[in-house]
């Protein structure tokens, strides 16, 4: 077994706050899905850690100013530091936002050395990012030691060729970032690398399957996956050519989802999958312009179609000095390392099913198509009123193959919730409307809650139906803490001759049907 | 010995010859390319058995609700039986269908997509789904035409998903129309009381195996949400 390719990974720490423009002395957090994906130092020492939920993380830090998510940005932001150091290495290959590698053997011959090469990248990232972060570079053999090199680096760390494995047994077995296998490592007593590699190769594979093997192999210093030595033929490439060409991100991403997906069909005949993809594009004036992506673990073609379209979007609305002359006018993606498909098992109760995969597959094409407010999936809140209980996220913002949104029994009810059955109909704009009483005067509630006469009647527009069955007030108050958001209303359960039931609320001395059972 | 009797030069040759075509009819059976989108069914909750032809939903097929008073909810109650099988079911165009009432009435959330395109990109979404997910409930507010409706009926009919079409009409006709006749809530006095079910009285219709006229009365929503059967 060869070692792996020496590789040199430049890492900008906490690049996902960088890229919102905040200052990092400045308690700021970035949240993905509710959770908090990074924090600037200032909110780390206040407590704030990745994983923490939105709500939780303003617990500690009051102060907290949290910005969702923009991956696009992240990349837009990433592409000039990364074409920073396109003369030291033509391959320079993006890992994630914040983190590209480069390998090194090449470089380091012709400048003379692993450190000369590390300085003159910091040297060059630095100049780009302009105090806006640091730059922490680690050299080890293959980009998972880099990676992690990188992370232990202040600002350099070398990790000696052969040193490895010594490298990474005493890190803790979370830094493979396999939350499932670490956690029953972690039960079965297995805490550091060390340990994990020192099990036998087989047991590991007989007890966690191809997934454990790859986790063993990287805790050992090796691959994950032997390379599949075969260069992948040119006509795997995939290209469109784009009439007329485009100058704006939104015309190429239909194209490169629809590249990705003919990518991983071509891939998934041959019994492959790849680790690499370089994404080019050329201009209408004939720039071409190349990055590599890298991925751990395997490039899914969703996650093909979103790295293109941010690379695009670096490349289109990126700084003047980076940005294209023109349009670009073709897109091509060259699968670059290829491994073995291991497949994927689906499993047979609940978890990832084939039809999950079909739906997910549909929401993301719907989504390029319509915009990312169109295609909407449950989510869990907590509220009394049911338009609270349960919100609509868009569908790009969870995991759709093998979710789980079960209601946990043990959670004790919102007080004031209205009992079941639910009205089918929620209005997003509550109607106006009239109640009268038996004399036809408007129905009010005092400050007591009580009813001023017995609803007789409905004044809807025109619309008279009177009302034969009705139940309230239900007083509900709400938020009185929070000027901005105190609400108090009272709610009634209203059935009118025509037969329909509605949902009524009194708030500030107005009627509003906010719901309907139709 | 039973082997004894199994060899060829005691058997009857026409006895063999049957035997050999009932194995191969098995072996045919076995290996037919494609089973018919009409022959394949979605279960639906056992409230609903009597209102549709075949105890199911045909895969393919479109299914009408009408009604005042329950339509909504019917239309729910037909997309709970297969949501909670595994199916994945779209809700297109209805912003304001309640969550919680589609949960109450048996919709698994974690397979639920809401989709809400602008009128001009509505069938363009709905085709798209088609195959995709297995149940589509769609309520356009705007006219669907003919040209559309036709192509996604016999889209629909290639693909296997069933679509629930609410309020209205759906023009090249349903396979099964289903109007909600007469609908009485339980539970609410004239000041007292809260909404505890609804007794409705659902009529059934429609074509082929649906023609013959069908009638149910069931709770819709029952007391916990999901429908009940009366009594």
């Amino acid at each position: 077994m060869s070692a792996p390719i020496r590789t040199l990974v430049a890492w900008c720490p906490d690049w996902p706050v960088v890229a919102t423009g905040s200052p990092l002395d400045e308690p700021v957090a970035v949240v993905f899905a509710n959770r908090v994906v990074a924090a600037s130092p200032a909110a780390r020492s206040l407590g704030v850690q990745r994983g923490l939920r939105r709500r939780a993380a303003q617990a500690r830090c009051a102060e907290l100013v949290i910005h969702d998510r923009d991956e696009a940005r992240e990349v837009r932001l990433f592409e000039p530091v990364v074409a920073s150091l396109d003369d030291i290495s033509p391959r320079v290959e993006v890992t994630r936002p914040g983190a590209c590698a480069i390998v090194i053997r090449g470089p380091s011959r012709y400048f003379g050395g692993d450190e000369v090469v590390a300085d003159l990248v910091r040297s060059r990232m630095g100049e780009v990012l302009a105090g806006r972060t640091d730059v922490r570079v680690g050299v080890a053999d293959g980009p998972f030691a880099a990676a992690l090199a990188a992370r232990a680096a202040d600002p350099v760390r070398l990790v000696e060729s052969g040193a490895v494995s010594e490298f990474l047994a005493p890190m803790r077995i979370g830094v493979l970032e396999r939350p499932e296998l670490s956690d029953v490592l972690i039960r079965l007593g297995v805490r550091t690398l060390g340990s994990f590699a020192a099990l036998p190769a087989r047991d590991v594979l007989a007890r966690f399957g191809a997934e454990g093997r790859g986790a063993h192999r990287l805790a050992s210093g090796l691959d994950e996956q032997p390379l599949d030595a075969r260069l992948p033929p040119a006509d795997w490439t995939v290209a469109a050519e784009i009439d007329p060409p485009a100058d704006r991100v939104d015309r190429v991403a239909f194209v490169a989802r629809s590249l990705a997906d003919e990518l991983h069909q071509r891939l998934g005949r041959e019994g492959v999958t790849c680790v690499r993809v370089a994404i080019e594009a050329q201009t209408e004036h004939g720039e071409e312009l190349v990055r590599l992506w890298r991925h751990e673990g395997a490039l899914t073609d969703a996650a093909v179609a979103d790295r293109v379209r941010w690379q695009l979007d670096g490349w289109l609305n990126g700084s003047a000095a980076t940005r294209p002359s023109g349009g670009i006018a073709r897109v091509a993606l060259v699968p670059d390392e290829l491994i073995p498909a291991t497949g994927r098992q689906l499993d047979f109760w609940g978890g990832e099913t084939e039809v999950d995969e079909r739906a997910a597959r549909v929401a993301a094409r719907l989504q390029g198509q319509l915009g990312a407010d169109a295609v909407m999936v449950p989510e869990r809140r907590g509220g009394r009123h049911a338009h609270e209980q349960l919100a609509l996220v868009p569908s790009a913002t969870v995991e759709l193959r093998g979710r789980s949104l079960t209601s946990d029994p043990e959670a004790p009810p919102w007080p004031g919730a209205l009992p079941t059955p639910s009205p089918t109909r929620v209005l997003r704009n509550p109607e106006r409307v009239e109640v009268h009483d038996a004399t036809g005067r408007p129905v009010t509630v005092n400050g007591r809650g009580l009813l001023s006469a017995s609803p007789d009647r409905l004044v809807i527009g025109g619309a008279k139906p009177a009302i034969t069955a009705w139940a309230g007030p239900w007083p509900v108050d709400e938020r009185w803490w929070d000027p901005g958001g105190h609400r108090r209303q009272a709610r009634f359960q209203v059935i009118t001759d025509d037969g329909a039931a509605r949902l009524l609320s009194l708030e500030g001395g107005r009627w509003w049907i906010t719901a309907v059972w139709d | 010995m039973a082997a004894a009797e199994s060899l060829p030069h005691i058997i009857d040759p026409a006895e063999a010859l049957d035997d050999r075509r009932a194995r191969l009819r098995l072996v045919a059976d076995r290996v037919t390319p494609m089973a018919f989108a009409r022959e394949r069914t979605l279960p639906v909750l056992p409230e609903l058995v009597d209102l549709l032809p075949g105890g199911a939903l045909r895969r393919g097929s479109v299914v009408s609700v009408n009604g005042m008073g329950g339509a909504t909810a019917l239309a729910l109650a037909l997309a709970a039986g297969p949501s909670a099988a595994g199916s994945w079911t779209a809700i297109v165009g209805q912003p304001e269908l309640g969550l919680v009432a589609a949960e109450e009435a048996g919709v698994a959330l974690e397979r639920l997509l809401v989709v809400s395109p602008e009128p001009s990109s509505w069938a363009g979404a709905v085709a798209a789904l088609v195959g995709a997910v297995d149940v589509l409930m769609v309520a356009p507010f705007h006219r669907v035409g003919d040209g559309d409706a036709r192509r996604l009926t016999a889209r629909l009919r290639e693909r296997g998903s069933v679509m629930i079409h609410a309020g209205g009409r759906w023009t090249p006709g349903a396979d099964v129309q289903l109007d909600v006749a007469h609908s009485e809530w339980v539970g609410l006095g004239v000041g007292h009381g809260m909404l505890r079910s609804r007794r409705v009285t659902v009529n059934g219709g429609g074509r082929g195996a649906a023609a013959r006229p069908r009638s149910s009365q069931l709770l819709l929503p029952g007391p916990a949400g999901a429908p009940a059967s009366v009594g």
